[in-house]
Formats: structure tokens, C-alpha cells, sequence
């Protein structure tokens, strides 16, 4: 039931956009990454370094002013139900119950009605909700919706899941507790996982690899390795240290993204 | 309250019993009418009236509303039109409805279908607009790819709660219509029922007919809060 999980390629991807006075405004300078099968990519950068926008790309929102992304063989034209999407706004759909979100996407799949209930079941199992199939979105605290959106995302199993800050609105015990979750989820189902972050805690604890990104225009700073066996220790000398180091690089480029954007307002 | 004013006003005025009559003849003119059936066939020919309209516009109006809060084309090619209709009041299309149907049941619907269509398109319009584009974003991750499926299956559903506010006003403002209507043209409703009693002096009449119509205002309005609370998601 697990599905294929495939390799993400990208290649010179650029986004020029037209800010309100017609000058162009460079968000994204060429990316290129390659994305094993499997792999938890972690992308972390100042804030508007285009890594949300890189993201919508990737899932297919938004066209690239140049460059292209393939998942395996297939070029990404648009969104498709087999790149998943996990958002910071969780996006599920009120007028449905818990397990209908989840049933969602294997609707859309064909899969039949009994049997789709069943997997919608067994996916809210995997993020402990199996007892909230029946109840209706607005009566669940932030972290449970996530993780229902979570459950929603892997149920169509997808080649690929891309996840925009999915635990930016949360809470730090809540965030810790679904950090390990979604860990768990991620090992039993090895999908390929392209996760946007701006917590560095947060992306040492996830990563098979971080990808730095610099002040805007958007390029790739530095792409390392987190080499520490899960599950991780946070309060680890090791862990300490991948913190230290990509602490030292973002703080670079956040006093170049806080010049960036101190000189738009004088222009 | 308004009982004891109203008894107040007569002991003042002392008005002419066929002008403004006491609430106890205007209760047993009530009382006449409801024994005899009467009241019955006039709210009930009205509320069909209505009805009929109410559903008519909202098989036309809701579909509208939904490609022109949706595709900004359409909304731009369209938008002019409803524009230049919508200040007119559908009071104002009464003349035209007998004109081109008489006094038949046609022309009254066609006044009721004006009325309401403007409510239930705006409402629709908004309810599309006010969509978070992260929903349609999820849709189309979870394979809602092309327009009818997205439209169906996340659009649709997202913007009901506008949709069925529409739905409500409009049955008020038809509600509203549908008398206007009956006073100029016609030989049942409640409103012919206060136009009759006018012409014929009989002031307690048009009291029961105007009772009845703002219960009934009441009273649908209040079904229809039950039906957006039971029915639509709110994000309460």
C-alpha cells in the first residue's frame, strides 16, 4: 500500500517577477538540485529568499520564468495528485468530516467507496486520529489538523510530498511532537520529502540534508549533509554543533536580506 | 406593544372604522378569513408564486455566480450588464411583466425572478471570492486538475456558505416583490387581498393581509438561519 516514492530533479529554475513599478525583481537566480528517491530535503532561508516560491513551483502553482523540475521522467507543467502537498494553513476542507478529508484524494483516484474508508481509517491511525474520523474540521486544535492534513497528503500516496512550514503556526511542544510523527510516517513510507522551514532546530532534526538559501535573489548558498543517526537528540554535542554551524550561515545572509530590504525602502 | 399603541391612536383619533379599525374587529376579520379558508388560498398562491421564482433564479443566478467569482474573463465580460440592471428596482418591471405576460401567473414570477436574482448572484459571486486560495491549491493536489472537478468538488462547496445567504435575502426581497406585484395585478395573494380590501374600504382586510405577510417574513427568514446553521459549514 505503500506506493513508489521517485527523485526530484531541478534544473536552472529562475522567477523574475514584475514588482508595482514595472522593474523587474529578481526572486529566484537559477536553482539547480537534484532529489534522491526517498530522501527528506530540508530548505531553509531568511524570510522572501523565494523558498515558498520555489515550493509553488515544484508543486506546480506557478510557472518558472526559466529552468525546468521532473519528478522521475514526467516535467512538472501543474499541480498533480501525485506531488502532495502539506500546507502551513493545514487547507482542509470544512465542509468534511476528518475522514472524508482524508478519503479526498483517494476519491479523486477511483479508489472504491468501502475500501477508500477503509485506507482513510488507516492513514488517521498512522497520526493517532482514527478515533476523530467522524468529526468535522473546526472541532480540532491546530496540531490535529495537521496532522490530519498529514494523513490527507500521504493517503493518494504520492511520488512526492512537499510540505510549505507545515508546523509554523504550531506550538513548540506540539511542533516537537509532530517533528517525530511525521519522522515515523517518513521511515515506514520513505516518500521523497521537500520540506520548507525556517526553524534550524527544526530542519537538523528532519534532514537527510539541508539546503541554505541566500538573501533575495534566491540562489542556493550551501547544500549539507546532516549525518546524525535518527532518532536525533536535540540536547546532543553533535546536534549542538550542526545548529552552530547553520545558525552562523543564516545569520549572513539574514543581515544581506535585512540590507535588501532595507534598500527597497529607500528606493 | 404595537396593540395597545394602536388602541391608543384609535382613542386619540377616534379615525373612521373603515380607515383604521380596532384591533378586536381586526382580529375577528382575521378569525373570518382563516374559518373560511380564505387567508389559505391567498398566502399559499403567494408563497407558490415565490417559490417557483425562487428556485428559478437560483438554477440560473447560482451557476452565474459561480463562473463570474471564478474566471475574472467572464466577470469582466458580465459585470457591465448586471451593473446596468441591478440599480432597477424589479418594482419597476411590473409595467413591462404585464406587458409581455399579462396578469397571469407568468408576469408575477418573472417580477419575483428579478427580484431575487441580484441577491443570489452578488452573495454567490462573493462567496467564490472569499475562497482562501490554499483550498483550491489543496484540490488541486488531491487531483481536483481540471475546471468541473475543481468547480464540483472544492469550489462549489467552498462557497455555499455565501451561496445559501444569498438564498435567504432573496427570498425576503421576492417576498417583498410578490406583494408589490399582486397589488398592481392580480386576483389572488395576499397582496390582491390588501389591494381589495382598499377598494373596498375595509381597512381590517389590509391589517390581516399585512399581518400575515410579516409573519411570514419572520418565519422563513428565521427557517432559513436554521437551514445555514444545520446545513452549511460555517468557520466558526
Amino acid at each position: 500500500m505503500i506506493g513508489s516514492s521517485k527523485p526530484l530533479s531541478v534544473r536552472g529554475i529562475t522567477k523574475t517577477y514584475q514588482s508595482k513599478t514595472g522593474a523587474p525583481v529578481e526572486a529566484l537566480q537559477p536553482i539547480d538540485l537534484e532529489i534522491a528517491a526517498s530522501e527528506f530535503l530540508v530548505i531553509v532561508g531568511p524570510s522572501g529568499c523565494g523558498k515558498s516560491t520555489l515550493l509553488n513551483i515544484l508543486a506546480g502553482f506557478g510557472e518558472p520564468s526559466g529552468g525546468e523540475a521532473r519528478v522521475g521522467d514526467a516535467r512538472i507543467t501543474g499541480p498533480d495528485i501525485d506531488r502532495g502537498m502539506v500546507f502551513q494553513s493545514y487547507a482542509l476542507f470544512p465542509w468534511l468530516s476528518v475522514v472524508s478529508n482524508v478519503e479526498f484524494g483517494l476519491e479523486r483516484k477511483g479508489v472504491p467507496k468501502r475500501e477508500r474508508r477503509q485506507l482513510a481509517i488507516d492513514y488517521l491511525r498512522m497520526v493517532g486520529l482514527e478515533d476523530f474520523a467522524e468529526r468535522g474540521i473546526n472541532e480540532l486544535s491546530g496540531g490535529m489538523k495537521q496532522r490530519v492534513a498529514i494523513a490527507r497528503a500521504f493517503a493518494p500516496q504520492p511520488s512526492i510530498i512537499f510540505m510549505d512550514e507545515p508546523f509554523g503556526a504550531l506550538d513548540a511542544l506540539t511542533r516537537r511532537f509532530l517533528q517525530r510523527q511525521l519522522l515515523r510516517i517518513w521511515q515506514q513510507h520513505r516518500k521523497t520529502v521537500v520540506f520548507v522551514t525556517h526553524s534550524v532546530p527544526e530542519a537538523i532534526m528532519l534532514a537527510d540534508r539541508i539546503v541554505i538559501m541566500t538573501a533575495r535573489p534566491g540562489r542556493i548558498r550551501k547544500i549539507s549533509a546532516v549525518d546524525l543517526p535518527h532518532p536525533r537528540d536535540a540536547t546532543s554535542d553533535r546536534f549542538r554543533d550542526c545548529e552552530r554551524e547553520l545558525y552562523a550561515e543564516l545569520d549572513e545572509e539574514l543581515t544581506r536580506s535585512l540590507e535588501v530590504e532595507a534598500s527597497d525602502l529607500i528606493v | 406593544m404595537i396593540v395597545i399603541v394602536w388602541q391608543l391612536v384609535i382613542a386619540l383619533f377616534r379615525p373612521h372604522v373603515s380607515l383604521l379599525p380596532p384591533p378586536v374587529l381586526a382580529a375577528g376579520e382575521f378569525w373570518t378569513l382563516f374559518a373560511s379558508g380564505e387567508l389559505f388560498v391567498h398566502t399559499g398562491t403567494s408563497l407558490a408564486r415565490v417559490f417557483s421564482a425562487w428556485i428559478i433564479t437560483g438554477a440560473i443566478a447560482i451557476p452565474l455566480g459561480l463562473a463570474m467569482g471564478w474566471s475574472h474573463r467572464f466577470e469582466q465580460i458580465a459585470d457591465p450588464f448586471v451593473e446596468i440592471f441591478r440599480p432597477i428596482s424589479p418594482l419597476a418591471w411590473i409595467p413591462l411583466a404585464i406587458l409581455w405576460f399579462g396578469i397571469g401567473e407568468a408576469g408575477k414570477v418573472f417580477v419575483v425572478c428579478v427580484a431575487t436574482f441580484f441577491p443570489t448572484l452578488l452573495s454567490t459571486i462573493a462567496g467564490v471570492k472569499r475562497i482562501d486560495p490554499v483550498l483550491i491549491h489543496a484540490g488541486q493536489v488531491l487531483g481536483c486538475t481540471d475546471q468541473p472537478s475543481l468547480l464540483r468538488k472544492v469550489i462549489f462547496p467552498a462557497a455555499l456558505p455565501g451561496i445559501v445567504v444569498g438564498l435567504r435575502i432573496s427570498f425576503g426581497t421576492g417576498w417583498a416583490a410578490i406583494i408589490a406585484a399582486e397589488l398592481v395585478a392580480a386576483r389572488s395573494g395576499l397582496g390582491y387581498l390588501i389591494a381589495n380590501g382598499m377598494e373596498i374600504l375595509r381597512a381590517d382586510k389590509v391589517l390581516v393581509g399585512m399581518a400575515m405577510i410579516g409573519a411570514l417574513g419572520v418565519c422563513f427568514d428565521a427557517f432559513f438561519r436554521f437551514l445555514n446553521r444545520r446545513f452549511a459549514w460555517s468557520e466558526a
